[in-house]
Order: C-alpha cells, then sequence, then structure tokens
C-alpha cells in the first residue's frame, strides 16, 4: 500500500510548479495565450483571385511573409477564397504595408491593418478593387459568447456541485472535489498557454470534457473514503489512504480504458481534432492524477486544520 | 430471480433504437430533379452543361465512387430526375450539388426518398442524425435586427395621426372629452414606438418564421434559423451552401407588395393626373429639344444601370418631388417594365404618382402562385384574399371606378390597371410583364409576407464543404477505432465480465443515438466530445461494479453473492458522480449556446443511458450468467480470483 498522503505536499508543490511553468512560458515567452480568429477576432477578407492562384500559391505567399492565414475556398468557380488573420499578425502586416509605401507616405500613416492588407494582396495579385469581395475586421465569434456565459456557467456550476456534495457527503468533501476541479482546470489552461495551442471550439468541447470526467474521477474516491469512514476506526488520514488504495485498479482501468479512445483519435489521424485530443489526453491523465494526488490530501489537510482549530 | 422475465426490455429497446438508426446507415435514394426548361436549351449548351456535370460527379461529388448514380451523368433521363444511391448522403453535399448545377437540376424538386421506417412509422418525417456545419461544411451568416431603422420607419408612418392628434389635443374648440380622447390615442401610438425586449423578440420571432419560409422554398436541405436572444439576431446555418450572397439577398430581402391608387386625373381624357401630365410635358420638351440624356427618366435608369443603390434612387426622387411641388399625399413612384422586346430587361420607364395612403397591402393577400399566359407570353400571378381584404377590395374598386390602382412590389410600380368594376369575391391576379424568377419572386412575396425588419449582416463564415466532409470521415473512423480499442481493453482485462460490459456500451451507444436522432439533435463537433466522455463514463460504471465484484470475491463470498454485493456497493458511486456530472450538464444546457449546449446535450442523455445500461442491463446479464446459466467462475484481472465456496 502506496502511502499517498505522506506525500501530499509534494505532489501538491509539483502541481504548483506545473502551474508555475505553465504560465510562465505562456506569458514570459510567448506573452500569451496563442490567439485564434474565433476568440480574439482579426481580419477577414474575401477575394477573388485570378484562375491561375491556386491554394498552393496563396500558402506560399502568406507563409513567405510570416503571415498565418486560414484559407478556405468558398467558390470553386469563381476562385473565392476567405482569408482569415489572427489578430497576432495585425501588427505584420501593418508593417509589410509600411515598408512598401515608405515610412512617411500618406497612404501609410492613415493605412488601417484592413487597408493594409487589401493593399498587399491588390498589389501582389494585381487584383481589381471590385474582386476584393469583403474584408472588415471581425469580433470574436466563440470568445464573446463564452466570456459573457462561461464564468458565471462555471461559478454557478461548481456552487450547485458543492451543495449536492454537501448535501450527499461532507462539507469538507465538496471543498476538496471543487479545488480537485479548479486545479485541473488552471492546469489545462496553463498547458494549453504553454504548448500555444489556438482556442477553439474543439478545445472549449476539451475543457468541458475535462471537467466531466474530473468530477466523476474524484467522486469515485470520495465515495470510497465516506464508506470506510463509517466502519474503520483508523485515523481519517489512514481512512483516505486506504480508500486511495482500494480505488486504484478502478481509477488506471478507467482512465486507461478513456485514454485509450481519445488517443485513437491522434492514431486515427483525424488531423482537425488533434489539438482536441491533446488537450484530453493531458486532461484525463492530470484528472487521474489530482483525483488520487490532489483531492484527497486536501481534504485531509482541511481535515487536519479544522481539527487543530476545533482544540485550540 | 426475476431477471428472466424482464429480458424482453432491453431487447425492446436495442430492436426499437436499430429501427430508429436504420435511416442513418441505410442506403438511401436521392432524386435529383431535372429542371424542364433544361431540353428548351441549345443542343450545344445542354452538352457542356451535362459533360460538366459528369466531369464534376467523376472527380468532385463522388471520388470515392461509392455513390451509384443513374442514368450516366452524360445522358438525360428519360424521368424528370437522376437517381442517385448511396450511404452518408449529407445535405451539404445535395445542396452542392444543386447549386452548383443550377441550370441541369431544379432545387425545389430534389427528394430523398423516405425509408421505410420514416414512411411507415414516422410518417415520411426524416430521421437521420443532422450533422452541424463544423462537421459537413457551409456557411453560417448572422443577421442583426435593425430596430432603430425599424422605430423611425414606424414613425414615418404614424406622422400624419400624430400631427392631427397634436392638433386635437390642444384645440380649445374642442371638448374635453374629445381632447382627452386625443391625447390617451397619442400616448397609445407614442407606445408603439418603443420596443421592450418582449416586443424586439415578437418581431425577431416573425422574421426567423419568414426566413424559415423563404429558404425552404430555397428547397436547402436542412437549413437552421435560430433567434440569439442577448444579440437580437437570428442566425442562419446553412450546409453545403456556396452561393452565399444569393442565398443572402433572400434572406434579407425587405421588399413587400401593396396596392396604392393613383393621383386622380381631371376631365381630360388624356390626362393621367395633374403632376403626372406635368412631368411628362417636360420630358417631351427635352426630348423634342434632342436632349434625350437630360430626361429625368434616362438619368433614373443611370442611377439604376450604374448599380448606386437604393439610397441614390431615393434621392432623386425626393429631388423630383420638390421640383414638381408634389404635395405630401402623394408620393413619386417609377413603373417598370421591359421594352417591346419580352426578353429585354425590366428597367424604368415612367414616373407615376401614387396616393401615399395603402389601399391594401401584403397582410390582405395570401396563397399566390405564378402561372403562365399562352397568350401574352408571359407570367401572371394570382392569389386570394383574407376575407377582410376582400371585403376592402371591394370597398376601392366600387367607388373608383375609372382609375388606375397601382401595384407596388418594393419600390417599382410592376403593373397600374384601370378599375373597369367592382371586384367582388376573394380571388384577383396582377399580370405585370414577368419572366417565370420574376413572377415565382413576387409569388414568395405575397405568400410569406414581408420581412418585419431590416437586417444587417453581422458575421458571415464559411466553413469549407470538402474539408467537413473528409474530417467527419476520418473523425468517425478515429471514433470506432477507439471503440473498437476499448472493447478489446475491457475483454482482456475482465474477460467474460468484460464481455458483458462490452455488451452495455455498445447498447448504451446505440441508444443514445437513437434519442438524439428521435430529437432531431444536430450533431457537432463538441457533440462528439459528449459521447466520447459518455463512452469513458460508461466503461467507467462497469469497472467500478467489477472491482467491488472482485473485493467480495477475493474476501471470499460466493459468486452469485459477489455480483448482487458488488452491484450494491457500486450503486450509489456510480449515481453520485453521475448525478455531479449531470447538474454540470443541466447547467450547460440552460445557460450555455453554441458548442457548450450541444456538448451538454449529448452528455446528459449519456448519463441517462448510461445509468440504465450500467445499472440495469450489466446487472441483468450478470445475474443470467450466474444464477441461471451456472457460471462459478469469474476472473477478473489478472489475478485468478475465484469463489470458493462452490
Amino acid at each position: 500500500m502506496f502511502d499517498f498522503i505522506k506525500y501530499k505536499y509534494v505532489s501538491i508543490s509539483f502541481s504548483a510548479i506545473l502551474i508555475a511553468v505553465g504560465f510562465g512560458v505562456t506569458f514570459g515567452k510567448y506573452g500569451g495565450f496563442a490567439t485564434s480568429l474565433d476568440f480574439d477576432g482579426g481580419l477577414r477578407a474575401v477575394v477573388e483571385f485570378p484562375e491561375n492562384v491556386e491554394r498552393k500559391n496563396l500558402e506560399e505567399y502568406f507563409s513567405a511573409k510570416n503571415l498565418e492565414a486560414v484559407l478556405v475556398l468558398m467558390d470553386k468557380d469563381k476562385n473565392d477564397y476567405q482569408i482569415d488573420i489572427g489578430l497576432g499578425s495585425v501588427d505584420q502586416i501593418k508593417q509589410l504595408y509600411i515598408e512598401r509605401k515608405g515610412k512617411d507616405s500618406v497612404e501609410a500613416k492613415q493605412a488601417s491593418a484592413i487597408d493594409a492588407l487589401i493593399g498587399l494582396l491588390q498589389e501582389d495579385f494585381k487584383l481589381e478593387k471590385k474582386k476584393i469581395l469583403s474584408a472588415n475586421q471581425v469580433g470574436s465569434v466563440v470568445g464573446a459568447e463564452l466570456t459573457s456565459t462561461g464564468i458565471s456557467l462555471l461559478g454557478l456550476t461548481l456552487f450547485f456541485i458543492m451543495i449536492y456534495l454537501s448535501f450527499r457527503f461532507q462539507f469538507k468533501f465538496a471543498l476538496g472535489a471543487i479545488l480537485a476541479l479548479i486545479h485541473d482546470l488552471v492546469i489545462t489552461i496553463a498547458f494549453i498557454g504553454f504548448f500555444q495551442i489556438k482556442p477553439s471550439v474543439p478545445i472549449i468541447a476539451a475543457l468541458l470534457t475535462l471537467l466531466g470526467y474530473s468530477i466523476n474521477d474524484t467522486i469515485v474516491v470520495f465515495d470510497r473514503i465516506r464508506e470506510n469512514a463509517g466502519n474503520l476506526r483508523d485515523t481519517f488520514s489512514k481512512v483516505i489512504n486506504l480508500s486511495i488504495n482500494q480505488t486504484l485498479s478502478r481509477t488506471f482501468n478507467t482512465s486507461v480504458a478513456t485514454l485509450i479512445s481519445v488517443v485513437a483519435i491522434i492514431i486515427g489521424g483525424a488531423v482537425e481534432l488533434y489539438d482536441f485530443a491533446y488537450v484530453l489526453t493531458f486532461g484525463i491523465i492530470l484528472g487521474t492524477f489530482s483525483s488520487v494526488f490532489i483531492a484527497a490530501p486536501l481534504v485531509d489537510i482541511y481535515d487536519t486544520l479544522s481539527q487543530r482549530w476545533k482544540r485550540s | 430471480m426475476k431477471s428472466v422475465q424482464w429480458i424482453f426490455v432491453p431487447i425492446l429497446v436495442v430492436a426499437s433504437s436499430l429501427t430508429l438508426l436504420y435511416p442513418n446507415f441505410a442506403e438511401r435514394e436521392l432524386e435529383l430533379a431535372v429542371r424542364k426548361e433544361f431540353k428548351e436549351l441549345p443542343e450545344e449548351t445542354r452538352k457542356e452543361v451535362l459533360s460538366n456535370f459528369a466531369e464534376r460527379w467523376k472527380t468532385d461529388y463522388n471520388p470515392k465512387s461509392d455513390w451509384q448514380i443513374e442514368p450516366d451523368p452524360n445522358i438525360f433521363p428519360d424521368q424528370d430526375y437522376y437517381l442517385v444511391k448511396g450511404r452518408f448522403i449529407t445535405s451539404a453535399k445535395i445542396n452542392q450539388l444543386s447549386q452548383e448545377n443550377q441550370e441541369l437540376i431544379l432545387e425545389p424538386k430534389n427528394k430523398l426518398r423516405p425509408t421505410w421506417v420514416e414512411e411507415y412509422i414516422f410518417g415520411g418525417r426524416p430521421l437521420a442524425i443532422r450533422l452541424g456545419l463544423d462537421l459537413q461544411g457551409g456557411m453560417r451568416v448572422v443577421l442583426k435586427g435593425d430596430f432603430d431603422d425599424y422605430t423611425s420607419k414606424l414613425k414615418d408612418s404614424y406622422t400624419k395621426e400624430i400631427e392631427e392628434l397634436t392638433r386635437k389635443k390642444s384645440d380649445a374648440s374642442l371638448s374635453e372629452k374629445e381632447r382627452k380622447e386625443a391625447q390617451d390615442k397619442l400616448k397609445e401610438i407614442e407606445s408603439y414606438f418603443e420596443l421592450t425586449p418582449s416586443r424586439k423578440l415578437a418581431e425577431l420571432e416573425k422574421a426567423k418564421l419568414i426566413i424559415d419560409n423563404r429558404l425552404t422554398n430555397q428547397n436547402l436541405t436542412e437549413p437552421q434559423v435560430r433567434i440569439q436572444k442577448d444579440q437580437d439576431s437570428i442566425e442562419v446555418s446553412l450546409p453545403g451552401v456556396s452561393n452565399s450572397s444569393q442565398i443572402l439577398d433572400i434572406i434579407r430581402n425587405t421588399e413587400t407588395v401593396e396596392y396604392r391608387l393613383r393621383e386622380p386625373s381631371d376631365s381630360n381624357a388624356n390626362s393621367r393626373g395633374t403632376y403626372h401630365d406635368a412631368i411628362e410635358l417636360e420630358e417631351m420638351k427635352l426630348m423634342n429639344e434632342g436632349r434625350k440624356e437630360e430626361t429625368e427618366i434616362v438619368k433614373f435608369q443611370n442611377i439604376v444601370k450604374q448599380k448606386l443603390g437604393k439610397d441614390e434612387q431615393d434621392k432623386f426622387l425626393a429631388a423630383m418631388e420638390k421640383k414638381y411641388n408634389i404635395p405630401e399625399k402623394y408620393k413619386l413612384y417609377v413603373k417598370w417594365s421591359r421594352a417591346n422586346n419580352p426578353k429585354a430587361s425590366l428597367l424604368p420607364r415612367e414616373f407615376v404618382v401614387l396616393e401615399r395612403a395603402i389601399s391594401l397591402d401584403g397582410k390582405d393577400m395570401r396563397n399566390a402562385r405564378e402561372s403562365y399566359d399562352q397568350n401574352r407570353l408571359s407570367y401572371y400571378v394570382s392569389f386570394s384574399l383574407t376575407s377582410q381584404g376582400a371585403e376592402k377590395f371591394f370597398d376601392i374598386t366600387s367607388k373608383n371606378v375609372g382609375r388606375q390602382l397601382a401595384i407596388v412590389w418594393g419600390d417599382k410600380v410592376i403593373s397600374d390597371p384601370v378599375i373597369r368594376s367592382p371586384i367582388a369575391g376573394g380571388n384577383a391576379q396582377i399580370d405585370g410583364e414577368f419572366g417565370q424568377k420574376e413572377a415565382t419572386d413576387l409569388a414568395n412575396v405575397i405568400s410569406e409576407g414581408a420581412l418585419p425588419i431590416p437586417l444587417n449582416v453581422l458575421e458571415m463564415r464559411f466553413i469549407g464543404p470538402t474539408l467537413g466532409i473528409e474530417s467527419i470521415e476520418v473523425g468517425l473512423k478515429a471514433v470506432l477505432l477507439g471503440f473498437a480499442l476499448v472493447i478489446v481493453f475491457m475483454l482482456v482485462i475482465y474477460r467474460l465480465s468484460g464481455f458483458v460490459a462490452d455488451i452495455a456500451l455498445l447498447v448504451n451507444v446505440i441508444v443514445l443515438m437513437a434519442l438524439l436522432s428521435l430529437m432531431g439533435f444536430t450533431l457537432t463537433l463538441p457533440g462528439f466530445a459528449g459521447i466520447i466522455l459518455t463512452v469513458g463514463m460508461a466503461v467507467d460504471a462497469n469497472v467500478i461494479i467489477y472491482e467491488r465484484i472482485k473485493e467480495e470475491l477475493a474476501s471470499g463470498k460466493h459468486v452469485s453473492a459477489a455480483v448482487a454485493q458488488g452491484f450494491d456497493n457500486a450503486f450509489w458511486t456510480i449515481m453520485d458522480s453521475n448525478v455531479t456530472t449531470l447538474i454540470s450538464g443541466i447547467l450547460m444546457i440552460k445557460l450555455g449556446n453554441g458548442p457548450i449546449k450541444g456538448f451538454a446535450i449529448t452528455l446528459c442523455w449519456g448519463i441517462i443511458t448510461s445509468l440504465f445500461t450500467s445499472l440495469f442491463l450489466s446487472r441483468m446479464i450478470m445475474d443470467l450468467l450466474v444464477n441461471k446459466f451456472g457460471v462459478r467462475k469469474l476472473r477478473i484481472g489478472f489475478k485468478k480470483l475465484e469463489s470458493k465456496n462452490v
């Protein structure tokens, strides 16, 4: 039997380091999270290119200019492309335009990012003005939807879970579960920043899945603790430790089974789901880790502290 | 044990689920309707269109040739459709096919033949699970209601009444009571302009209904229109659509149809009204001097030809109204018609002065249909009137015999026949110089009514259709692969019990998909995520149970007792963990939108189905195995754990 409780501070410190490193790299090295059109908005232009311009040409064009652009072919017959450029590349576009026009030219001084993009495309592909079908700065779609509801949603969810767990278990379990949940979310978000994964709808889905998985995992362990606490005359710490050990093979088997189905997405080559699968793989490992090393030990710490308060 | 009697429940559930899912995986038949007019095209054009279609069929539409088409796309079919047979025919594909071959295929007549399940059990209602745009590609437009414009137009229409009432309110010659009445009426009118959120919502609902109808008439398969309450906007999702501007025009069209009387003419037989005559005189003068280019009508035609927009046209007309001193009571319009040649384009030809008051508007008309008039070689639109409309129409036509009654479509006068005699009965028709498309459009505007609020495009987004279809195929394979691996894993770890868990898992997914398909749920990528989590939780429930049974066996209990005890011990664990997840799921459905909601719906239903399979189905099968079939050894895990007191 492994003594999880004995090493609780080691595991909590480990988590703390993960969080520090994750956010440190995110903000220190990259200056924040990766930008995406879904979340931060950006530039969007719909352009009708001459027939001889193919997707490959366009991709080469943008990568040569060091611009991150997402291309969608809208109309095959007309060779219409939708070009999405994230906020991250906006400065670069302006810079290029200023270089082209000369620093002191009126055009360069007054140009907005979208003007700069149109200017560059028009010159480089010799386009007439009317071939630029639309061009505008777009707002964030998912980002706006989520920031408005996301935080209140998370708060309410945690609140209701807390009520349910306090009712079914005890307050200290509810607290442990909620903290473990926040722990998982924070580290996963740090992970997303660390690897500069672009926030998108699938990433949100992955975070939500993780939330569900993590709660589930933690409760199974807690349930065992509750059961054992009634039967045994041991100290609470020992009960926790015993319960973790008893549920260990279940925790392991479930994690492996769930991981298999997620890893299959990566093996199966669903490129568009890669980010989703990475976040989920990491999240499941983390969720498993937290239910064993974080949630229950936190309950133990809270229990010890409250005992001490009662005595003093 | 009661298990034996209950065995029919899961069998029934699985059987009906599979029936429900049948339309999803069965081979389907799609009738791609061919335009009748296609036959009348010149031979050369026909050949070209057909060979284009055949070419695209081979390269783009069906590169893997897993669909069959009859006859060969190079040949014009004998019956009036091509028959496409195959699995997984998505609406995006149908829309792509018909929109990219508009000369050949007639969208409104395309038909995905219902499977027997849909035909006989659900009375033709389509049952296949819909795929979201992220999975099959298409176009998403968010349209924001322009309520400022709406109120300002509304205010315009009440200008006269407000003036009148304001005068009455402070008119000392009127009695106290009459003044009070005027004041109340004024207040009531003012309240019309205050848009409460619930009124905005009501207007958006009306707009949604009309957009729905218009899209149905385009026969786009599975368009989705939903209101985003918090943003006063309407979101439209169109799978597989690539000819965006045309569809967008149709959605946003705010055109109305109404009848207005022409200004009265004086006794002179040639006169068509004082102001009309004044304008005509001036135009004639310029024409006679050979200054055709300076005539107002040519100037106006130029505005139209150069596509300067409606604002410019309105400005021009307002200036003319001023120039000719046309009183407030009347309004200047332009009559559009064709030159002598019926194939010529519709252009403004003549200025017409109409009463500002509307005699009959679109609300009074319904059931419009376009028809072809053999004698005049053009289309006309017939419609019926509501009972109230019929009364009004009779009233107007009987009081104004000899006057002209103009039909205004949008801002164009399209016809202005003279009233010969009072028209009774509920039917009428509009003859204009219509082509087929115009007649259809006009009929649609009358039948569906006008859009109550102008809509601005807030956001427009394309998801490349081919990209989407590839990604769903790969995604589906990946999910199936994962599923297969999980099944093998469970078999390896839990042997016979693992097999039971696998059955439970399969049933779980089948029932879940059937439920989603019954609800008309639209599956998106986040929805997929929800299903993956469901699989994980279903596996987990079984693992918890088996680990419990294992413990009971290790403590030396009899197999049958161990199984019963294992299930009992696991019950509340499974309940607690599922209920907590369910709580978060329900909150996500209530508060979340878009991706979050899609995820949460699959998750919540998944929890319910997995509770059923793990707590009821698994238990029943295990019961049967242990108590009926006399299984005495359960090997769980790699250690041999057998009950010792056999």
